[in-house]
This record gives C-alpha cells, sequence and structure tokens, in this order.
C-alpha cells in the first residue's frame, strides 16, 4: 500500500484515523441537503468556509500553514455536525483560536473575539458574533472534543517540500520563506531523524515559478473537502501532476483540454488585458519563461510508489474545483466599506489560477446589490447551472436561514422536512 | 434579518452541547477514583480504577480548572495542555507514557494514563534516605537504557521533551521505563518560530543544558541528551550532579543570568572555551559568563568513586560535552560500549533486584479524593519550572503502568469507520506486581 511507503509513524496514524470515503461525506451533510436547497450550494459553502477562514487568520497574523490546519479542524468538526444545527461562524473563530495554539504560534482568545467580530460583521453581515470570551473559549472545548483530540495535522507542504527543490541552487527554503515568511524551519533543529519521504532524498528539481505554482495550489484544495478524502502526501503529488500541466512549456497544449478554462472564458464577458492564451495564471508569474528541469518530471512522478489513478482523481478534483471556484464571487461584501480591504484580499490570494478578470466580472455589475446569485429562482430548475453564480452574501443569508428551519423543525417534528423546504422558497421569493 | 443570528446561535448551540454532553462518557461513570497522587501549577493527578471488566489501574491528570472568583469558567485551554493532549495522542512506545483517553467534562480536562508505580525520583530517594546505598550498576544501566530508549522514540518524531529530570521518568512495576510529563514538550518539524518565542525558559535548572543557560536562541534535540547525562549522573549519586540555584525572573519577566548553575557546572567540567565549543562566542551570554571564576575539568575524579567504569565515565563525558553539536545523540548514547559491558542492561529494570531494593509503592490519600476538587498546590523539595512560558512541570510523581500498548490503541472511535480500538485488553492484568491488590478497592468497586 502506498501509505506504507510515505508514512511517517505520526502520518500513518493520522491517514487511518479521518480519512473518510465519499459516502461518509454525504452522509455527514445529510441533514444540511434537506434544507440547502441546490446541492451545489454545499460546494459553494466549502469555499466561502474556507474563505472566511482564511480571512480570519490573515488578520490574525496566522502563518498559511496555521490557516491550513484550522481549515482541516473545520472540516473534521463538520464530518459530525450539520451547518443548520451549529453556528459556524463560532466553529470558524474556535478553529483559528485551536490551531494558532496547536502550531505553536498561539494568539490571545481576546484578539481572536475582537478580528473575529469585525471581519464577520463588516464582511459577512454577521452581527451579535459573541464578545464574551467564555463562549469562544467553551467552543474551543467542544471542538477538541470533537476533534477526538487530534490536533496534529500534516499537511501537503511537507510533502511538496521533500520531494522537491528549486532549479538552481539556492534551494526552495528562500523561495517559500519568502511566501511564507520563517515558515520553514528557520535554521532551527536541523533534521537528523530519519527520513520517511523515501526515493533516499533525490528531489525534483523545479523552477522557482512552478514550486511556487505547487504551492499555491495546494493552498487551494483547502477550498474543497479533498483534506478528508485524501492522505496530505496524495494531494501534495497531484498538485506537483497539476503543476506540470498547468504551468511551464506543457502548459499551453494541455491548457485547451482543462474544462475549467473554457468555462473561464465563456464566463467571462469583459475580455481582460490580461494574457488569455494561459489558463489560469499566478499572480506573481512575471518572470521569464522556466527553464526544462534536467530530471524527467513523468518518470520522477512514476517513480513514485503511489496510486497514478488517485493523483489522476485528485487532480481532476482541483480542477472541478477552480471551475467552480470561478462562478463564485468574492466581492460581493454586503459592507460597501470594506470592499477596500476585500480586494487587497484578492490582489493577495495565492491562488496560481486566480484570474483577474474575475474582478472585472464582477464589478462589470452581474451583482445585485443583495447578493443574490443572477438566477432567480435559486431553489429551481437546473437549467443553465454553468451561467449560476454564487456570492458570499447570499451564502451567509442561506446559512442562516437554513438554520431558523432546523430550529422551526426541531421545535416542530410534524412539520416534515419536505414543508420545509417548500417554507424556504416561499421566503426566498418574498424576500426577492 | 441576520440579527437574528444570535439567538438562532445561542439555541442552535445549546442544542449542540447537550447533544454532545449527552453522549460523552463521565470520569465518574467510567473510573473508581482511589485516591489523590500529586499536585502542581498544571493540576492535580489522581489515582483511579476504571469501572470496566478489566479494572485495570490508571493515573489521572485533572488539568486545573479556571475559575473567575469562586465560578468554574471556561477561558481558553492551556498551551500546556493542548502540546500534551496533541502529542500524546500521536506517540506510541513502550518506553513512553501512555494515554489511554481524554475526558473533557464539566470545563475540566481530564487526561487518563496507565499507572506507573515508581519514578526515578522514589528510586534515588529509598536509596539514599533508606537503604544508605548506591543504586546497584544493573538496575542503573537498565534504567538508562530504556530512559534513552524511549528519548530516541522521542526525538525520531520530531520531538524535544524539554523537561527531562527524574521526577518525570516513570518506571512501571515491572520495571519498565516511561517517560512522562510532556507539557512543556513540542514538536520541532519545521517550527514556524524560533523555539525560544513560545517558552522563555525550559527544562528544570538543574537539568537546563549550558547553551540555554548561555541565552542562545535556538537549540535542538541536544538538551535533552544534556538532561540525561544529569539524570545518570544523580542516579549515581544519589544527587543532583549541578545543584544550582535559579536566579529568578524580574519583574518585567526578564530571562536573567544564571550565574550559579553554570558556576556548577564548570566546577565539576571546567569552563568552557572555543577549542571544545566554537560557537559559544556567538552565545548571548558570553561576556557574562567570561567574567566568572575559571575552573578546570574534573569529571573523571567525580566518576572514579560513583560511576566506578571506564566507559560508564566515557558515556557520561560525551553527554557532557559543551559544543551542542558534538554532544551524543539519543541514538548514539545507545550504542555506546557501557551498555555492551556486563552487566547488560534488562528490560526489567528491577529483574536482579531484590525486594528491599525497590522502592515502596507511591503514596496515595484519601481526603480529598472523591470531589477532585483543587487545593493549593503541594511542596516538593525538587525544583520545578516556573518559566517565563507560565508553564510548570512539577516533580509530580506522575503515574503510568506497564502495558504493551495494542498499536492504534485507544479508546477515540474513527469517524473514518476504522474501529476506534476499543480499549483492548493486551495488558497484564494487574499491571501492578505486589502488594496492590491489599491497598486497591478502598471503596466498592
Amino acid at each position: 500500500m502506498a501509505t506504507d511507503f510515505w508514512a511517517t509513524p505520526l502520518d500513518d496514524l493520522q491517514s487511518q484515523r479521518w480519512i473518510v470515503d465519499r459516502s461518509t461525506l454525504r452522509q455527514a451533510r445529510a441533514d444540511d441537503l434537506l434544507y440547502v436547497g441546490d446541492p451545489e450550494y454545499l460546494e459553494f459553502l466549502n469555499i466561502y468556509f474556507a474563505n472566511v477562514i482564511s480571512k480570519l487568520g490573515k488578520k490574525l497574523q496566522l502563518r498559511q500553514r496555521v490557516i491550513a490546519t484550522a481549515t482541516v479542524f473545520f472540516r473534521r468538526f463538520y464530518l459530525k455536525s450539520s451547518y443548520c444545527e451549529t453556528d459556524p461562524f463560532l466553529v470558524i473563530s474556535a478553529c483559528c483560536y485551536l490551531a494558532a495554539k496547536a502550531e505553536e504560534s498561539p494568539v490571545h482568545i481576546k484578539n481572536v473575539i475582537t478580528e473575529s467580530r469585525s471581519i464577520f460583521s463588516h464582511h459577512y453581515g454577521v452581527k451579535n458574533f459573541p464578545s464574551d470570551n467564555t463562549k469562544l473559549a467553551e467552543m474551543e472545548f467542544y471542538l477538541v472534543d470533537d476533534l477526538e483530540c487530534d490536533l496534529v495535522i500534516f499537511h501537503p507542504y511537507r510533502t511538496l517540500l521533500a520531494l522537491c527543490k528549486k532549479e538552481d541552487t539556492s534551494g526552495v527554503q528562500s523561495l517559500i520563506a519568502e511566501a511564507e515568511a520563517g515558515e520553514v524551519g528557520a535554521g532551527v533543529a536541523e533534521d537528523d531523524g530519519p527520513r520517511y519521504w523515501g526515493l533516499d532524498g533525490a528531489k525534483l528539481e523545479l523552477s522557482e515559478g512552478a514550486l511556487q505554482t505547487a504551492w499555491f495550489i495546494i493552498n487551494d484544495t483547502y477550498r474543497s473537502e479533498l483534506c478528508l478524502l485524501y492522505p496530505p502526501h496524495l494531494i501534495a503529488i497531484a498538485a506537483i501532476y497539476l503543476t506540470f500541466i498547468l504551468h511551464g512549456p506543457t502548459q499551453t497544449t494541455i491548457a485547451p483540454l482543462l474544462p475549467s478554462s473554457n468555462s473561464h472564458s465563456d464566463s467571462s464577458p469583459t475580455p481582460s488585458s490580461e494574457d488569455t492564451s494561459q489558463p489560469r495564471r499566478s499572480s506573481r508569474q512575471s518572470h521569464p519563461p522556466n527553464k526544462k528541469p534536467h530530471q524527467d518530471p513523468i518518470s520522477f512522478l512514476a517513480g513514485l510508489n503511489v496510486s497514478m489513478q488517485h493523483i489522476a482523481t485528485i487532480a481532476q478534483e482541483i480542477i472541478s474545483l477552480y471551475s467552480l471556484w470561478d462562478r463564485y464571487r468574492e466581492d460581493s461584501s454586503p459592507d460597501a466599506s470594506s470592499s477596500s480591504s476585500s480586494k487587497n484580499q484578492h490582489v493577495h490570494r495565492h491562488s496560481p489560477f486566480h484570474s483577474p478578470s474575475k474582478r472585472s466580472a464582477t464589478s462589470a455589475g452581474l451583482l445585485s446589490s443583495t447578493g443574490t446569485p443572477e438566477k432567480d429562482d435559486v431553489f429551481g430548475d437546473s437549467g443553465s447551472e454553468s451561467d449560476m453564480t454564487c456570492t458570499p452574501a447570499f451564502l451567509t443569508k442561506l446559512l442562516l436561514r437554513m438554520r431558523e428551519q432546523r430550529i422551526a423543525d426541531l421545535a416542530h417534528p410534524a412539520s416534515g422536512k419536505p414543508v420545509a423546504v417548500n417554507k424556504m422558497l416561499e421566503r426566498t421569493q418574498a424576500a426577492g | 434579518m441576520l440579527d437574528d443570528w444570535s439567538t438562532a446561535q445561542n439555541d442552535i448551540m445549546r442544542i449542540y452541547r447537550s447533544k454532545r454532553d449527552a453522549a460523552r462518557g463521565t470520569v465518574q461513570s467510567k473510573y473508581n477514583i482511589l485516591g489523590f497522587i500529586s499536585s502542581g501549577t498544571y493540576g492535580r493527578v489522581y489515582k483511579a480504577q476504571s469501572l470496566d471488566q478489566e479494572g485495570k489501574i490508571h493515573a489521572i491528570k485533572k488539568f486545573k480548572p479556571d475559575k473567575e472568583g469562586d465560578v468554574i469558567t471556561y477561558t481558553g485551554i492551556s498551551q500546556s495542555a493542548i502540546r500534551e493532549i496533541a502529542l500524546n495522542r500521536e506517540i506510541n512506545h513502550d518506553n513512553v507514557v501512555a494515554l489511554k483517553e481524554v475526558i473533557l467534562e464539566d470545563k475540566s480536562i481530564y487526561m487518563v494514563f496507565d499507572y506507573a508505580e515508581h519514578d526515578f525520583l522514589q528510586v534515588i530517594h529509598h536509596h539514599s534516605q533508606t537503604l544508605r546505598h548506591p543504586i546497584s550498576t544493573p538496575v542503573l544501566k537498565s534504567l538508562i537504557y530504556q530512559l534513552i530508549n524511549g528519548l530516541i522514540y522521542l526525538h525520531s518524531c520530531h520531538i524535544l521533551h524539554r523537561d527531562l529530570k527524574p521526577a518525570n521518568i516513570l518506571i512501571t512495576s515491572k520495571g519498565v521505563v516511561k517517560i512522562g510529563d510532556l507539557g512543556l514538550a513540542r514538536l520541532i518539524y519545521e517550527p514556524l518560530q524560533p523555539l525560544f518565542i513560545g517558552d522563555k525558559v525550559v527544562v528544570t535548572i538543574w537539568y537546563r543544558a549550558p547553551e540555554l543557560l548561555l541565552g542562545a536562541k535556538h537549540y535542538n534535540k541536544a538538551i535533552d541528551c544534556w538532561a540525561v547525562g544529569c539524570v545518570i549522573a544523580e542516579l549515581a549519586s544519589l544527587r543532583p550532579i549541578f545543584k544550582g540555584e535559579e536566579a529568578k525572573l524580574d519583574s518585567k519577566k526578564n530571562v536573567p543570568f544564571q550565574r550559579d548553575q553554570l558556576l556548577r557546572i564548570f566546577e565539576v567540567l571546567g569552563t568552557p572555551d572555543e577549542a571544545g565549543w566554537p560557537s559559544i562566542v556567538d552565545m548571548p551570554e558570553y561576556n557574562s559568563m567570561k567574567r566568572l571564576d575559571r575552573y578546570s575539568d574534573r569529571l573523571q575524579e567525580w566518576c572514579q568513586t560513583r560511576i566506578r567504569s571506564a566507559t560508564g565515565y566515557d558515556l557520561l563525558r560525551q553527554l557532557f560535552l559543551y559544543d551542542p553539536k558534538t554532544r551524543l545523540t539519543a541514538k548514539a548514547a545507545l550504542q555506546h560500549p557501557w551498555f555492551k559491558e556486563d552487566p547488560l542492561p534488562t528490560w526489567n529494570a528491577f529483574e536482579s533486584a531484590g525486594a528491599h531494593q525497590i522502592p515502596p509503592h507511591r503514596r496515595i490519600t484519601q481526603d480529598d479524593a472523591p470531589s477532585m476538587m483543587p487545593v493549593p498546590a503541594q511542596n516538593n523539595s525538587h525544583p520545578h519550572l516556573l518559566g517565563g512560558g507560565g508553564i510548570a512541570g512539577p516533580g509530580a510523581p506522575f503515574a503510568q503502568a506497564q502495558t504493551s500498548k495494542p498499536g492504534s490503541s485507544n479508546s477515540f472511535a474513527s469517524v473514518s469507520g476504522g474501529g476506534g480500538g476499543v480499549y483492548v485488553g493486551q495488558q497484564p492484568a494487574g499491571s501492578t506486581g505486589r502488594g496492590q491488590g491489599a491497598r486497591k478497592k478502598p471503596r466498592h468497586n
């Protein structure tokens, strides 16, 4: 089994404990499905929640790895609970607070409260987040319990750095240090332990841009539920694999095959000034084209003792994520005053496929000010689904409706589930 | 409309919590508290018997709940508790304490460990005060061997213990050494920030490595190896080898220069110099150190009467190398010739020992046991860490028991359906050998 080859003693335990299959995932969302209307909204919610966590994490000056850990905590928590039966915003705060401690870079609880209140209220219209330390501390307590005390989280970044190095001799450290100041060890405690990552330390040489792309792809995977489905090392390898497709000499030949690139150009009403020959690009990728790596990447990847079928599946999932993400309009903040800061967030987002044209699309007035999707009948037909976009404001309202409905149903069990959906539909229509 | 959020939120989270509370097994429903073992700044440790069929003995560490006035409240789990929980969930080794489960109940955290009847400090006290005789070489060597074996495991998992000392090293009644108290331990794999940022002071003063005493910002596994050297010397001589006075943090929590502790070290090992430790000149406290009186190396002399073995002296010499870069690693220490010459170490450290050589059972007290309520910390003659990080590892004789822990052990079910290993009964039934039957079950079971 592939994991045997890769596993450290730590990874090994963990991947068995928290990697689930799709039916388990579906089961975990069963209650939410009753209230969400279109199941696709659940996919959008995956992006939405990851963005909220990321936004809060950055405000708290947490490193990327801490944010990733918080996101994994969040996903795992919702394997056991429903969005409609909890307060995801309180859970998000607790995940960030706990992840900071678990990653040995703690932040004060008061600080978490303050920033949570500010971000949730300004960007998501969620007022009345508790101002009381004890509420967050209480949530942390239950969170630790639901996480079964598994607080050490492994991320694909580690595999990426174990497998790849930058092409020139200055090494990967400096590159990543730039993106993630201090992420890699700060010269502390040089590792003299045994290596579990295989290939006797042989590393794949990547150009700086390619390595960065892989890093950013990994960042992006946290907007999906991949971290619940596959162990981190497989996700890392899929990210490397995608890097070869989406970045570098092979890029242009393979790009047209990508479904996301098509949907992207279709849905972009304003042809941006950006070079559109590349399907997506990193906002930082302005340096000259990369030299071809000395090694043959295909045989390197093939030499890894992992199932290439898994890798292909994961890569496909990541591509689907990008195509979904393309229809997610981050900019529509209910609070006008926050738009400048959200713009910043946007620019700094580390997506290799982040397309600035997306922003132009939103500012071109596709969104109504209430933040509801363009499609009028959000719960109805699935006709032009690919055109439908989704906004944070809409999802925030959706979450609240789901919860209200759930509470009503819990209070009056006789009302039955289908009624709940109809009621919600009425409300939406009345509101719209 | 969004203003409804908080009402809905309160309701919904109340429902969530009551669901969780109902599903949770309480400490009292799973364990019979036999008595109180020890306490410290972190909280209290109790001896308890599982109410399941096996009736195994455990040590339950209850973290001190946070209080506002008399009301227990949530204020956030301490960094120390998070560490101990997180690391213990990941590790599994015969020479490291085994966590059975964590129970979060009623605003308190209970960590349930397997029980250990003895610890290194007990053994030292028993020999120095009762027997008035050194620890026999086979016992001494077995204890050290197992300690290093456990440390190799921790280090291979990228874990620094950072508070190794006799009180934190436990021994089961079957003579198996268990490294305990990971309250100050931490993962050092790709740390996000230098280690010193989290905790200004690590390792109890007598066991603190010279690079820490000289204010090093970066340190590594070598600090644990220094502590092992101190523990070996203490087992051999029955008193701490470098028994210095700790200079306390000032009111601004600045870490003072540990003059006395350094002098205690220099008196035995001689004053360090650039030849043996080139990077010493970069140490923040290098100039303060230069002003101290100079001493010459007397370790060999020290060992002659206490270790009485040339290879034993060599092991100690290499663990006490000033330069962390050249200091013996745990892995290399285990390969040292001392462990290959007679008497060989044994997996039951007490194998060669007569009954009188084994220290008496851990004392427990009854008074406050049933309530499990906190009382003021007791005094402990051994020093402990009350450092800037606010984390303390007092000399709690913290209990662990012999167990051959099954693979993924732990009674936590996995959502992945992999089956939460039920706490399987591979453990030897009454893990405590002698006499325990007489003292357990003071109340009904």
